[in-house]
C-alpha cells in the first residue's frame, strides 16, 4: 500500500515537472518568434496627409472615495512623500485619467511601422509606479528605474509575451526589457509592495496615447483611413468607437465613461479567472 | 513472539520518537499558516530567486520588509521543518523494527523535499502560477497527513490493547472514513483552486457540500456504533465541531473576499479568515486521518469477510499495529 502511495506520489511530482518544463519551453519558443506580423507587411511611408485624433474621456456618474493605502509594511514607503490614497480610477473635475486609447484595424494592419528606439520609462518613486498606464511598441526599450530607498520587484503578467519578475535594489541602475508581442494590456505588480500596478499597453504601432489628468488625449500622425478607436481603463473596461481620418484631418472623439460598478478584473476576482495552458 | 511480517509483538511505543511527530506535525501546521500568508497577501513572487533569496541564504534586516516577511519565513519555516523530517525519517529508519514505519518516514521526507522543488518551480515559473500552486498545497497537505499518520503509528493509545470490533457490511466505517480522508483532501484541493484562480468558487462549494455530508454520516455512524469508545468517538466528535467552524470561516472568508475586491491591496480581515479556513481544513484531515487509520485498527471486516480472514486477527494492537 505505502509502496503504491509512493509510487503515485513520485508519478504526480515528475508529470508536474514535464507539464510545466514543457510549457516553459512553449512560452520560450512563442517569443522567440517574429510576433508583429511585421515582415510580411510593407512598411509604411509617410505621404504628409496624416491627421489627428484628439478627445476627453469623461467620467458620468459620481466618484467614490479612493481607499487608503496601507504603506506601514514598508517603512521607506510609509514615509515617502505622496498621496497614499489608490488611484486606480482617478477623476479631476469630471475627467478620467490614466485612459488607454488606441487605433485598431484600418492602415494599422496593413502595413509595418519602424520601431522607436528611445526608451518608455516606468519609474518607482514614493512606492508607486509613474505612469500608472503607459504605450509602447513592440521591441521598443521599456526601462525600468527604482527612484525608492527600498528594493521593489516588478513582475509583468502578459499573455501572449514572456513572463519575467526581477528585483532592483535602491541605487540599481535601470532594468530594460522589451515586449516582442502586441498585447492590450499587461500588468504589472510589485509583489512586495501589493498596491504597486501599473498596465502597459503594447502595440505594432505608434498610434495610441494615455489620457492625462485633464482627461485629454492627442494621437497624432494618423494615416487617412477607418479605425476602431479603443478606451481601455484599469477598472472600466473597455470601449470602442468608428473613426473615419480624411486626409490632413482633424478629429476629435470624445469618450464617456459611466460610473458605477467596476469591470476589473483583480487577483483578487471571485469567477474563473485563468485558462491553464 | 512475531506477527506474520516478523514484527517484535512485544516492542513499545518509541516516545521520543513520537514526541518528536508531534513537535514536527505543530512546525507542519505552522508551515502551512506561513503559506496561507504568502498566498493571502498575493506575496508569492515577492522574492524572485530561489533556492536562495536577493542571492543570500539570510537576508538582510533591509530586505526583511513588507511581502518579502512572509515568502522569506515560509522558506526559513519550510527548511526547519526538512531539516526535522530528516531528523525523524533518520530516527524512524534506525529505531522502528516496523519495515513499513521506516519507509513511512522516508516517504515524509522525499514529500518534503518534493515539496520545497515544487515550491521553487512555483518561484523561477511565475507564469504558471496555478499550475504549480496547486500541486504544492496538495503536497503540502498530503505531507501534514503522513507526519501526523506517523505521530499516531507512534503514540501510546496505538499501542495500548483494544478490542477487535467487526465492521457491518451494510455501510463499512472504514471505508466511509477513508473515503472522508479523501473527499477532505480533494476539498483542500479545489480550495487552493480557487485561491490561486485555476478556476472559480463553484467546485470549492460542491466539494464542501460533499464534504459535509462524508463527515457527518462518519461522525453520526461512529457515535452510535461506537458511543462508549473514546477512541473512536474522541476523532469522531471533534470532526464535527471543526466542520462546524470550518463552514463559518469559509462563508466568512468568502464574504469578505468579494468585500475586498475593490481594495488597493490584500486587507484584514479577508486574510486572517482566508488563513484560518485553510489552517482548519488542515486540522480537519488530519482528525480524519486520525479516525480513519484508528478505525483500521480496531474495526474488522464485515462478517462475510470475517469468514474468509478467520483466525489473521487477533484481540491486540500490538499485532494490528504492526500489520497495517
Amino acid at each position: 500500500m505505502l509502496k503504491r502511495i509512493g509510487l503515485v506520489c513520485m508519478m504526480l511530482i515528475l508529470a508536474t515537472v514535464l507539464v510545466v518544463v514543457g510549457c516553459k519551453k512553449r512560452s520560450t519558443s512563442k517569443d522567440n518568434e517574429n510576433t508583429d506580423g511585421g515582415g510580411a507587411k510593407p512598411q509604411y511611408a509617410s505621404k504628409g496627409d496624416e491627421g489627428t485624433i484628439t478627445g476627453k474621456i469623461i467620467y458620468d456618474g459620481a466618484v467614490p472615495t479612493p481607499k487608503k493605502i496601507d504603506m506601514s509594511q514598508d517603512a521607506n514607503c510609509a514615509s515617502a512623500a505622496g498621496d497614499k490614497s489608490a488611484d486606480d480610477l482617478l477623476v479631476v473635475d469630471g475627467k478620467l485619467a490614466n485612459v488607454f486609447v488606441y487605433l485598431k484595424g484600418g492602415p494599422t494592419d496593413k502595413f509595418s511601422f519602424p520601431t522607436p528606439s528611445d526608451a518608455v520609462v516606468l519609474d518607482q518613486q514614493g512606492c508607486r509606479y509613474h505612469p500608472r498606464v503607459l504605450g509602447i511598441q513592440t521591441n521598443q526599450p521599456f526601462k525600468v528605474t527604482n527612484s525608492d530607498n527600498t528594493t521593489h520587484n516588478i513582475h509583468p503578467s502578459p499573455k501572449t509575451n514572456l513572463e519575467w519578475n526581477q528585483m532592483q535594489a535602491q541605487g540599481a541602475p535601470p532594468i530594460e526589457k522589451k515586449f516582442a508581442r502586441p498585447e492590450t494590456l499587461i500588468p504589472v505588480k510589485c509583489n512586495q509592495h501589493p498596491w504597486m500596478k501599473a498596465n502597459v499597453g503594447v502595440l505594432a504601432h505608434p498610434y495610441f496615447a494615455v489620457s492625462g489628468k485633464d482627461g485629454s488625449y492627442t494621437i497624432k500622425n494618423v494615416p487617412p483611413g477607418t479605425y476602431t478607436l479603443v478606451f481601455w481603463h484599469e477598472t472600466k473596461g473597455e470601449q470602442t468607437q468608428s473613426v473615419t481620418i480624411a486626409a490632413k484631418e482633424s478629429k476629435t472623439q470624445d469618450m464617456t465613461f459611466k460610473g458605477g460598478a467596476t469591470a476589473r478584473a483583480t487577483s483578487m476576482q471571485i469567477g474563473p479567472a485563468l485558462v491553464l495552458p | 513472539m512475531t506477527d506474520q511480517k516478523g514484527t517484535a509483538l512485544n516492542a513499545r511505543p518509541n516516545v521520543g520518537l513520537h514526541r518528536l511527530a508531534i513537535l514536527l506535525c505543530c512546525m507542519t501546521l505552522v508551515l502551512l499558516v506561513a503559506g496561507a500568508l504568502v498566498t493571502s497577501n498575493e506575496a508569492g513572487d515577492s522574492v524572485p530567486d530561489w533556492p536562495v533569496s536577493f542571492g543570500r541564504w539570510l537576508i538582510s534586516s533591509n530586505n526583511f520588509v513588507a511581502n518579502v516577511r512572509y515568502e522569506y519565513s515560509h522558506r526559513f519555516i519550510a527548511g526547519v521543518v526538512g531539516i526535522t523530517t530528516l531528523v525523524v525519517a533518520v530516527w524512524a529508519y534506525f529505531s522502528e523494527r516496523r519495515s513499513w514505519m521506516k519507509k513511512l518516514g522516508l516517504i515524509a521526507f522525499a514529500g518534503v523535499v518534493a515539496q520545497a522543488g515544487i515550491g521553487g518551480l512555483r518561484v523561477l515559473f511565475p507564469e504558471h502560477k496555478a499550475l504549480i500552486a496547486v500541486p504544492h498545497a496538495l503536497v503540502a497537505q498530503s505531507f501534514f497527513a503522513v507526519i501526523v499518520a506517523i505521530a499516531v503509528f507512534t503514540s501510546r493509545s496505538w499501542w495500548a490493547p483494544h478490542e477487535v470490533k467487526t465492521d457491518t457490511a451494510s455501510l463499512p466505517l472504514r471505508r466511509l472514513v477513508a473515503s472522508s480522508v479523501g473527499a477532505v483532501l480533494i476539498q483542500l484541493v479545489l480550495g487552493a483552486g480557487f485561491r490561486h484562480q485555476a478556476f472559480g468558487i463553484i467546485p470549492h462549494i460542491v466539494g464542501a457540500a460533499v464534504v459535509t455530508f462524508l463527515i457527518l454520516i462518519a461522525a453520526v455512524v461512529v457515535l452510535r456504533r461506537h458511543r462508549d469508545d473514546n477512541y473512536l468517538g474522541r476523532p469522531g466528535k471533534l470532526s464535527v465541531g471543526l466542520l462546524v467552524v470550518q463552514l463559518g470561516l469559509g462563508v466568512s472568508a468568502y464574504l469578505a473576499r468579494l468585500g475586498a475586491a475593490g481594495d488597493p491591496q490584500p486587507l484584514e480581515p479577508m486574510i486572517s479568515l482566508t488563513v484560518a479556513h485553510l489552517v482548519v481544513g488542515g486540522l480537519i484531515l488530519a482528525t480524519m486521518v486520525v479516525l480513519a487509520l484508528r478505525c483500521y485498527q480496531v474495526l474488522g471486516p464485515a462478517p462475510q469477510r470475517a469468514g474468509d480472514l478467520a483466525g489473521t486477527r487477533g484481540l491486540h494492537s500490538s499485532a494490528r499495529g504492526a500489520a497495517v
